[in-house]
């Protein structure tokens, strides 16, 4: 009874384009002259073998890395390249491959670091506790409790992460990363380490998180079935340079991505 | 007897309050950044050399005024210079940075500031205070620089436990301490935050040093009172600002009482020497408490799914 | 604007009026959501409800439909079945975690022409068996998440169904015609059908007529003295009869509130804040709550451990004639109140127990290790013995006549008699009118001066006069050589074991009784832990030598335990294996209430039965298992089997009472 999701987004307005970025690390070229674009509303998938450079480009995206050329053009700004505070700040919010949560928090803590650009009462009424900066803290919690209420971890809101199983770890991560209210959501291997009831969760998140918040989400993940499942367009990395750029069905046919693929084991 | 346990008492609870003041540099940087930085006690001295010079051709209020300026510009350099350079490298790498820290700010300090023992007048009367002169004979005695050093620290303590734990920049200490890339990656500015905390341990730095120069005089020593800091830190755990102030009051005074009342004992019964208690008391102390409880009186206990 | 209700409240709908009325602005119920407890007050439950079933009747429900309910404890969900039966429909519940087959069954055989329904998943698992459900027209659901892209022509957000409602409320003639509506409901109407889970075959609905349910819950609540000031935590399966009579039922008569948990895996955490005064909760729950307990104490700092020990120590021994008044030494008094402030009040206070007043505990037989524990705590829980057909009680144990091995006499106004093959037979004021569409079976449980059976065995106590129930009647068997053989008996003396979470046994028209033992992945597991015992599955600790000893040992106690009493000497268990997987209500090996399912088990586990009678030290099997998602896979292995010693029934020793 599914309706097709309602992001047939082929044409749709472009949030952020990679231009001709090439990445370096001593003799290591990690990323060779690579574009894409990625659309308002759409879920792009970024897929490759081990060592594609797959996380780099994210890395790129959101400042952890300068590239040696290339350009990166966000919601119309072209830079050379970012830095982590303006992707944050330009709502650019990202998961991680090995889960990065604040470990001595709380799941709700977590998430309500997520947070940290949207509060924007002063020091000084943070300190009283009272007035408008009372009113903040509430409307922010409320926010956290929507997100906590989305992924259904109500259970573990008052738990240190540190005490959670993976999946757990990796659902609060995604909401830490929702409370951003990201314009764009990078995730990195969402669901590494999954068993299958598990991922079946995650894709429906992420599913939901496209739909109900509209979200644009990149992704990256080696379970091909996900990939066909979740995205709209996919780009293929190998070798650090883009082989294909394409719908999911169409890259399955594309004969350099399964040459790329062939003997490598996952 | 009474009178004289409870002077020692006392006195060793001030030392405490100094050993605390240290120690609570040490807490605000490793709390903020995972960093255990070395460099506290050159901090300490660096900025008691920097009181001490100014005050002499300056009235004390401006001297202080401008040492807070300088402990700033010297955090801003430390943060551009060497963290940023180091943003997510081991917790082993930094804590060797602030070895390196610690040598060029001992050894810059003298080239800046000079090598003499210098001190510092805090135009507190001379005269101690005595107590209950009723209760006991000759009364308890009181040292009104060290009642000071506890009001100092108490009122310190007070300030930065409202700035640490109810504002939102305590949220983002403690996550930046967790992990700098996922810290970074919801926005928190990482190099304002480390500009905050060395900042604010550079303050506190010059409180101990004032205090310790005013009593001891400025000289090298005072960075080894750094080293004292280290049982403190290990008694009270060392994320913990309440942690850092008991520990310190603990080892002050345990270490003043067991020098005078264990080395009497030490000396008729055992026909020893029994000096030097105070100088090892506190590290003996923290080697037990690393054996049985390794996170300190009030840190956090590490729980990690396995 | 409320209808002045004439005559006696008689339905749930002129009652919910009447509380609007006498308790308007106390609590009615609680719902925890986005981290807050959300609390409706009488008058705002009135005033929801019936703009909910003015936007139902907008819709098509009518007197007479039937109405499927599906999903959790949520507000939305009750207020669902208050407002179908306020338009004189009849809610039919079902479990929530139903799997697609039987919510199937269930919907088809009540007709049902609505459904409200918890959320996408359930939604879901609707429409994919649509197919079979001709008559049924709409679906109201609770929770929107993912339902966005849905088609919405036959599919309407509950929200959406009661701002309906409320805007057509605004013509006064509309509230006239809905007062009409709540008057014309009669006592003698379908109040509710209650589908039971059924250990054998199909599913019955159950028919359940108003006025009954209203006169058998107005007299538990008098003789547990309840009252609007009283608190429940609603987080049983609301299509289970407990659920629907203990916090529905009871807290329309009685007018107290109704907490509904925020979701199903938070129910103990809402517990504490909520700290209920009345409780109910099957053995197995206060079982898991102590096993949590206990694993929580192992771990637990040396002086804590010391402390509790002690002091859990002191209440075994005092506790109970304490509570019961009984003379007691002024050293066990004094423990006990230091124990009190120490450790049992700070205990309750962790479990959310320490503001019951009343609690209850019922379905199986419980330890009389486990419920002494609690009542030695001083929580006054109780055992009760009841029925879905019944509307619930049967017998329940007065304050202060307890027994841990009795479920008390018959409540006010309930008739109980054992028919002449040892079956329990009762007649209440809740009795059930009959099962829905199915005259045969109604009849094949009602006697012809109007008890009905209720299938179990049991005798009245003769020293105090309570009922002992042991087993169901149909499964009372007799071993080859003409011994007794009660299974349920012998597996629940296994169950009091933490480590055994289920067994079944077998023996009737068999020369000796074996048993399949399930060990308990928590209790088993820990004790693993530490042992230094590894394994790296379910599988491979169920099958570890090291725990095949321990379960030994245990069966070897229930033997000796067996042996004392002379009519059960012959019970003992000679043989028995520990299965490879966790029994499970998706496979069908247990019911949703989590009952042993006998003879689907022996079909299932048929080699291994064999095996059990054959000699063989070892068997293969291969099941089938049923995954959350539906989809289904083998899970094969090779179990051991081992013998047990027996004990000699010694000559039997007078023992202490």
């Amino acid at each position: 009874m599914r309706a097709p999701a309602a992001t047939t987004v082929v044409g749709g307005e472009v949030l952020l384009s990679v231009q001709n970025i090439s990445l370096a690390f001593g003799g290591v070229k990690a990323l060779q002259d690579v574009s894409f674009d990625i659309r308002k509303g759409e879920v792009r998938a970024i897929i490759g073998p081990n060592g594609a450079g797959k996380t780099s480009m994210l890395n790129v995206i959101n400042g952890f890395y300068q590239p040696q050329a290339g350009s990166i053009t966000f919601k119309g700004v072209t830079r050379s390249h970012m830095r982590p505070y303006e992707a944050a700040h330009g709502g650019i919010a990202r998961t991680f491959q090995n889960v990065a949560l604040f470990r001595g928090m709380t799941a709700l803590d977590n998430i309500m670091a997520g947070r940290t650009l949207k509060m924007r009462r002063g020091f000084f009424w943070q300190v009283l506790r009272l007035g408008p900066a009372l009113q903040e803290e509430m409307e922010h919690r409320l926010r956290v409790e929507e997100i906590i209420d989305f992924l259904e971890i109500q259970a573990i809101r008052k738990v240190p992460v540190g005490r959670l199983p993976y999946g757990l770890q990796k659902r609060v991560e995604l909401g830490r990363a929702l409370a951003m209210e990201p314009d764009l959501l990078l995730l990195d291997e969402p669901m590494a380490g999954m068993n299958l009831e598990e991922k079946e969760d995650m894709s429906r998140f992420i599913l939901d998180v496209n739909e109900h918040y509209g979200t644009t989400i990149a992704l990256i993940e080696h379970d091909m079935g996900v990939v066909m499942d979740l995205s709209d367009r996919v780009v293929v990395l190998d070798h650090g340079a883009k082989i294909a750029d394409a719908t999911p069905d169409e890259v399955k046919r594309d004969q350099n991505v399964i040459d790329a693929y062939l003997g490598v084991a996952h | 007897m009474l009178g004289q346990f409870i002077e020692t008492l006392i006195g060793g609870l001030l030392t405490g309050v100094l050993y605390a003041l240290v120690a609570l540099g040490f807490v605000l940087i490793f709390k903020a950044s995972g960093v255990f930085n070395f460099a506290q006690g050159a901090m300490v001295l660096f900025a008691a050399l920097a009181v001490a010079r100014l005050a002499e051709i300056m009235p004390l209020p401006f001297a202080i005024a401008i040492a807070i300026a300088i402990m700033i510009a010297l955090a801003y350099a430390i943060e551009f210079l060497v963290l940023r350079r180091l943003v997510n490298q081991e917790g082993i790498i930094l804590f060797m940075a602030t070895l390196g820290i610690t040598y060029f700010l001992e050894g810059f300090g003298q080239t800046v500031w000079g090598s003499d023992i210098y001190k510092i007048n805090l135009g507190i009367p001379r005269e101690p205070i005595f107590l209950f002169q009723g209760v006991f004979p000759g009364g308890i005695l009181l040292d009104r620089e060290e009642l000071l050093a506890a009001l100092v620290c108490a009122l310190l303590v007070a300030v930065l436990a409202v700035f640490f734990q109810v504002t939102r920049i305590g949220r983002a200490l403690r996550a930046v301490a967790d992990d700098h890339q996922a810290a970074q990656a919801v926005g928190i500015p990482l190099n304002y935050i480390w500009l905050i905390v060395w900042g604010v341990s550079g303050i506190v730095a010059i409180a101990a040093g004032m205090i310790w120069g005013s009593k001891l005089g400025v000289q090298f020593s005072i960075s080894l009172v750094a080293l004292k800091a280290l049982p403190v830190l290990i008694l009270g755990g060392l994320t913990s600002i309440p942690g850092a102030i008991v520990g310190g009051l603990i080892i002050g005074a345990g270490e003043k009482l067991a020098e005078v009342m264990l080395g009497p004992i030490l000396i008729r019964w055992f026909d020893l020497a029994g000096g030097g208690i105070e100088n090892w008391f506190a590290y003996v102390l923290a080697l037990i408490f690393l054996l049985f409880r390794p996170q300190g009186l009030f840190g956090e206990r590490i729980i990690e799914r396995v | 604007m409320a209808s002045q209700s004439e005559g006696p409240a008689d339905t749930f709908p002129k009652l919910l009026v009447r509380n609007a009325r006498v308790f308007g602005e106390r609590a009615a119920l609680r719902h925890k959501d986005l981290g807050i407890w959300q609390t409706w007050t009488w008058a705002q439950v009135l005033d929801v409800v019936r703009a909910y079933a003015v936007g139902l009747s907008r819709l098509g429900v009518k007197r007479g439909d039937t109405v499927a309910i599906v999903g959790g404890n949520r507000p939305k969900l009750y207020w669902s079945v208050m407002a179908t039966q306020m338009l004189g429909a009849v809610p039919v519940p079902v479990y929530a975690d139903a799997v697609a087959a039987e919510l199937a069954h269930v919907l088809a055989h009540a007709e049902v022409r609505f459904a409200a329904v918890e959320d996408q998943e359930q939604v879901d698992k609707v429409w994919s068996v649509a197919d079979r459900l001709p008559k049924l027209e709409r679906l109201f659901y609770d929770e929107p998440r993912g339902l966005r892209g849905y088609d919405h022509s036959r599919l309407h957000p509950i929200d959406e169904v009661i701002a309906t409602g409320r805007k057509a409320l605004e013509d006064p003639a509309v509230g006239k015609w809905l007062d009409q509506e709540i008057a014309a409901g009669k006592g003698s109407d379908i109040s509710i059908i209650l589908y039971t889970s059924g250990t054998t075959g199909a599913s019955k609905g159950v028919v359940l007529l108003a006025e009954r349910c209203i006169a058998a819950a107005a007299d538990t609540v008098a003789f547990d003295r309840l009252t609007a000031e009283d608190e429940v935590l609603a987080y049983l399966p609301l299509a289970w009869v407990g659920d629907h009579y203990l916090n529905y039922a009871q807290g329309l008569v009685a007018g107290f509130c109704m907490a509904c948990p925020e979701s199903t895996e938070t129910a103990m955490q809402d517990l504490k804040e909520i700290g209920p005064t009345f409780y109910f909760a099957p053995p197995r729950v206060f079982e898991q709550m102590l096993t949590r307990v206990m694993i929580r104490m192992d771990d637990a700092g040396f002086i804590k451990r010391h402390l509790f020990h002690y002091f859990v120590g002191v209440a075994r021994r005092y506790g109970e004639s304490i509570l019961n008044r009984q003379p007691t030494p002024w050293l066990g008094r004094l423990m006990y109140a230091l124990g009190k402030v120490l450790v049992y009040d700070p205990l309750k206070n962790v479990l959310g127990l320490s503001r019951v007043r009343v609690a209850y505990t019922a379905g199986e037989a419980i330890g009389p290790d486990l419920f002494t524990f609690y009542r030695s705590l001083g929580l006054n829980l109780k055992q009760l013995y009841g029925q879905t057909e019944a509307f619930l009680y049967i017998t329940a144990q007065p304050d202060g006549q307890i027994f841990a091995d009795t479920v008390g006499p018959a409540v006010p106004n309930v008739e109980v008699r054992i028919a002449d093959n040892g079956e329990v037979q009762f007649k209440s004021p809740g009795m059930f009118a009959g099962y829905f569409r199915d005259e045969a079976k109604s009849k094949e449980v009602m006697t012809g001066d109007g008890y009905v059976k209720t299938g179990d065995a049991g005798f009245f106590d003769a020293k105090t006069g309570h009922l002992k129930i042991i087993d169901r009647a149909k499964d009372v068997g007799r071993l080859n050589d003409g011994t007794l053989f009660p299974p349920k008996y012998i597996e629940n003396k296994l169950k009091f074991y933490p480590n055994i979470r289920e067994a079944v046994a077998f023996g009737d028209r068999r020369d000796f009784v074996a048993v399949m033992v399930n060990i308990d992945l928590t209790a088993v597991g820990s004790w693993a832990e530490r042992n230094n015992v590894v394994y790296g599955s379910y599988q491979e600790l169920a099958a570890h030598p090291l725990v095949y000893d321990m379960i030994e040992r245990h069966i070897e106690e229930v033997n000796r335990s067996l042996a004392e009493d002379k009519v059960m000497a012959g019970a003992q268990i000679r043989r028995f294996l520990i299965l490879h997987k966790e029994l499970d209500a998706d496979d069908g090996e247990l019911t949703r209430t989590q009952k042993v399912r006998r003879g689907f088990i022996a079909e299932r586990y048929a080699p291994l039965i064999k095996a059990l009678y054959d000699g063989s030290r070892e068997a293969d099997i291969a099941t089938e298992v049923t995954f959350e998602d539906g989809r289904k896979g083998i899970i094969s292995a090779r179990v051991k089997i081992r013998d047990v010693k027996t004990a000699s029934t010694a000559p039997a020793m007078e023992k202490a009472a």
